[in-house]
């Protein structure tokens, strides 16, 4: 055969791979420069990998021993029972602290009543020091006591580039879907015009897990959010679940194993641990991104459900992955679904099923955000409550 | 190449485009259709169209009655509803139907797609052409082009169609994902941007996207240009004439700072040894590639990253849909007997 004609072969047959859903191995010989180099599969074999590995279990002991210890400011054990014993806890009522300060809560009339309690909790814990009473025993989440508000919220498509992530049975990249998916959930959390939502990336093109991580922080992003798509190997490939991670412990063999396959490509080094490590204890961070899971995770499974009856829930729970850890805010990794069911690949090929998914998160995203918006008007409530009462005291004294 | 071909094989291209859709069969049929579907609204529209669903410029002539919708707008199938996809099956339908299979033919089909498509539409654009066909492939829109040219190894292709600009470097084997981009500044932003500039400019005129689409196809151009460019357009009913020259430039000239990166960018990401012959290889088609002036303006635009060679060709609008059938008549049998 001519030169020609062997080219023409190649890509004859590269095109029926292609279609017929074979992996292709050969490559020109100008392939490009940026696809050359090892493969995605083998990126994380070598020290780098094993390096995340022996760290990801250091970690995770380290989280079993210590995790109730360390501290807000990252001050170790020794140090926090210094600090106890210098400052004994906070009533197990935070209403009572109004009591135990004296503050009058009705000062300002210009002021909606209310407001005043909550504002002398959060100045009395920066003034005294209490963190640590106020991380376990004031019964409020701290976003809430701090009044932390979202503004920003950064949606992180996993993979992208020379790394497609998982492949269906048919050759549908995970890299691309999920892209899809975060673009539209751009879009429909965008349009209420409440947010600012961000894509770490909005194009096809590899993004290593700490840069991700950085694009959350320049970004000073509230809420982040990563979407994945998990694969299952061929004995198990007929399953397909939905699971949603927010940071912490493995609690099952398959997520460390699932952990380890995200975070191959993490680009940490062993040195940045010890600032990450610090960030544990980072209560705020838990307590919310757990709710986002669970509020993400149930609209998500719930919904897809009804469409597909053998879909199986791998429930919300904590995972150590790389990319949880390193974002400052409350953070979920959401894995939507198993590509490697065909039957579900197909579903994921299908843009009104891709649009459906982003709805589902959006409406998981939007319920964990208004749940936060109500608890915080049942606080002020609390708040109001006892103010009036202080008020009515103040009334018959007189 | 594997030559033992069934007499009663019909093959089919098809180049499924944002703007326009085309078929060329190997019974010697080569036809084309603005991607418009739409359906009657109502029943009164029904009765008065006379027809289920209407495709091309008769759905433009009626879309006043119609529920219409252009599938693949942005280089996808975008709302992400039932409706794009359902319309999809109906364009490909009447794309099959055009071709002419008789009853007995069994149908090889190869359609090429936009780049992005391609990547999250690939099964449901399977899914949809797979009732109508026993063999079917789906490739990108530039590597079908490129195949249909036999510009196989070491070359470009720009695709500049209304959705998005495909950029394809071949490399003597399928594309894969790195070799090739896309980006949303094509046609349809042009136009977008051209609409824009006359409103802006003549606010007194009544111009429509439909109406300055038909201006560029008809006058667009790049770079310099002695002609001037004068149209027609209504103002309070009566027809007046303007000049658009600048507006036409200027609109047509948008996309070009990023094609030209684009172009630069994948070169230089090219294995060094191959660079020069990409460079002197860079074949423009779609739609875009019949603005006058393009080759050589592409030319002088990356002139200062290295001499590049831009060739636009000749008939843009069944080139996608050419190389598709070739694909499909060169596929030998032992692989299309597993397709």
């Amino acid at each position: 055969m001519s030169r020609h004609s062997d080219i023409k072969w190649t890509v004859l047959r590269g095109v029926y791979e292609d279609n017929a859903g074979i992996p292709r191995s050969c490559h020109g010989k100008g392939r490009s420069r940026h696809a050359v180099g090892p493969q995605p599969a083998e990126r994380g074999s070598g020290y780098r990998r094993k390096a995340v590995l022996v760290a990801l279990l250091a970690l995770v002991a380290l989280l079993g021993i210590n995790f109730r210890l360390v501290t807000v400011d990252g001050a170790g054990p020794v140090a926090m029972q210094v600090v106890q014993r210098q400052f004994p806890p906070l009533p197990a009522d935070p209403m009572n602290l109004l009591a135990s300060t004296g503050d009058d809560p009705v000062t300002d009339s210009d002021r909606p009543a209310g407001v005043e309690p909550l504002q002398a909790i959060r100045d009395a814990a920066a003034t005294t020091g209490h963190y640590d009473a106020m991380l376990g025993r004031l019964g409020i989440p701290l976003a809430d006591l701090f009044n932390l508000r979202i503004q920003t919220i950064v949606i992180d498509p996993g993979h992208g580039g020379i790394d497609p992530g998982a492949t269906g049975p048919q050759g549908l990249k995970e890299k691309d879907v999920v892209l899809d998916i975060a673009r539209r959930l751009r879009d429909k959390l965008a349009r209420s015009g409440k947010y600012r939502v961000l894509l770490t990336r909005d194009e096809d093109k590899k993004v290593y897990l700490k840069e991700r991580v950085a694009f959350a922080k320049e970004n000073r992003a509230d809420l982040f959010i990563s979407i994945h798509i998990n694969s299952l190997p061929p004995e198990v490939k007929h399953l397909n679940y939905v699971e949603t991670y927010y940071f912490g412990p493995h609690t099952d063999q398959r997520s460390l194993e699932l952990a380890e396959k995200e975070n191959h490509d993490s680009d940490y080094l062993m040195g940045d641990f010890r600032e990450v490590i610090a960030r544990i204890g980072d209560t705020v961070k838990t307590e919310e991104s757990k709710e986002l899971a669970s509020s993400i995770h149930k609209r998500l499974y719930s919904n897809l459900k009804r469409r597909n009856r053998d879909l199986m829930d791998a429930r919300s729970k904590t995972g150590p992955f790389m990319v949880l850890l390193g974002v400052e805010v409350p953070s979920v990794l959401v894995e939507i679904s198993c590509i490697s069911n065909q039957a579900e690949e197909t579903r994921l090929s299908m843009p009104a099923y891709r649009d459906d998914v982003a709805d589902y998160l959006k409406t998981g995203i939007t319920e964990y955000l208004e749940q936060r918006t109500y608890r915080r008007s049942i606080e002020r409530g609390k708040t109001q409550h006892v103010a009036k009462q202080e008020n009515q005291h103040a009334i018959r004294r007189d | 190449m594997s030559q033992s071909k069934k007499t009663n094989m019909l093959y089919v291209g098809i180049d499924l485009g944002t703007s326009r859709s085309v078929v060329s069969a190997s019974n010697g049929n080569r036809k084309w259709v603005e991607s418009y579907v739409g359906w009657p609204k109502d029943f009164v529209a029904k009765k008065m169209l006379g027809k289920r669903v209407l495709f091309g410029s008769e759905a433009l002539e009626h879309r006043l009655a119609l529920d219409l919708t252009r599938p693949l707008r942005n280089g996808i199938i975008t709302e992400g509803t039932e409706r794009d996809e359902a319309a999809v099956h109906e364009l490909i339908d009447h794309l099959i139907e055009m071709a002419g299979a008789g009853p007995d033919d069994e149908v090889c089909v190869a359609v090429g797609v936009p780049a992005e498509a391609l990547k999250v539409n690939k099964i449901a654009i399977r899914n949809a052409v797979a009732q109508h066909a026993k063999k079917l492939m789906v490739v990108s829109e530039p590597f079908s082009v490129a195949y249909g040219l036999g510009t196989l190894d070491n070359a470009m292709i720009i695709d500049i169609g209304a959705g998005t600009v495909d950029f394809c470097i071949m490399h003597g084997t399928v594309p894969t994902d790195e070799d090739q981009r896309s980006i949303l500044m094509a046609g349809d932003y042009v136009d977008e941007q051209l609409l824009r500039l006359l409103s802006e400019k003549h606010p007194e005129a009544d111009f429509s996207l439909n109406m300055v689409r038909k201006f560029k196809e008809k006058h667009g151009f790049v770079g310099e240009s002695k002609r001037r460019v004068k149209i027609e357009a209504p103002v309070d009913g009566k027809f007046t004439e303007f000049d658009i020259t600048n507006e036409m430039r200027k609109a047509c000239e948008s996309p070009m700072p990023a094609i030209v990166e684009t172009v630069i960018d994948l070169i230089a990401g090219f294995d060094p040894e191959f660079q020069e012959s990409v460079r002197n290889n860079i074949i423009v088609a779609g739609g875009g590639s019949q603005l006058t002036g393009l080759d050589t303006y592409l030319g002088e635009a990356t002139k200062q990253f290295g001499p590049c060679s831009f060739t636009c060709i000749t008939d843009p609008l069944y080139a996608g849909a050419d190389g598709a059938l070739e694909l499909a008549v060169d596929m030998p049998e032992e692989f299309l007997e597993k397709l």
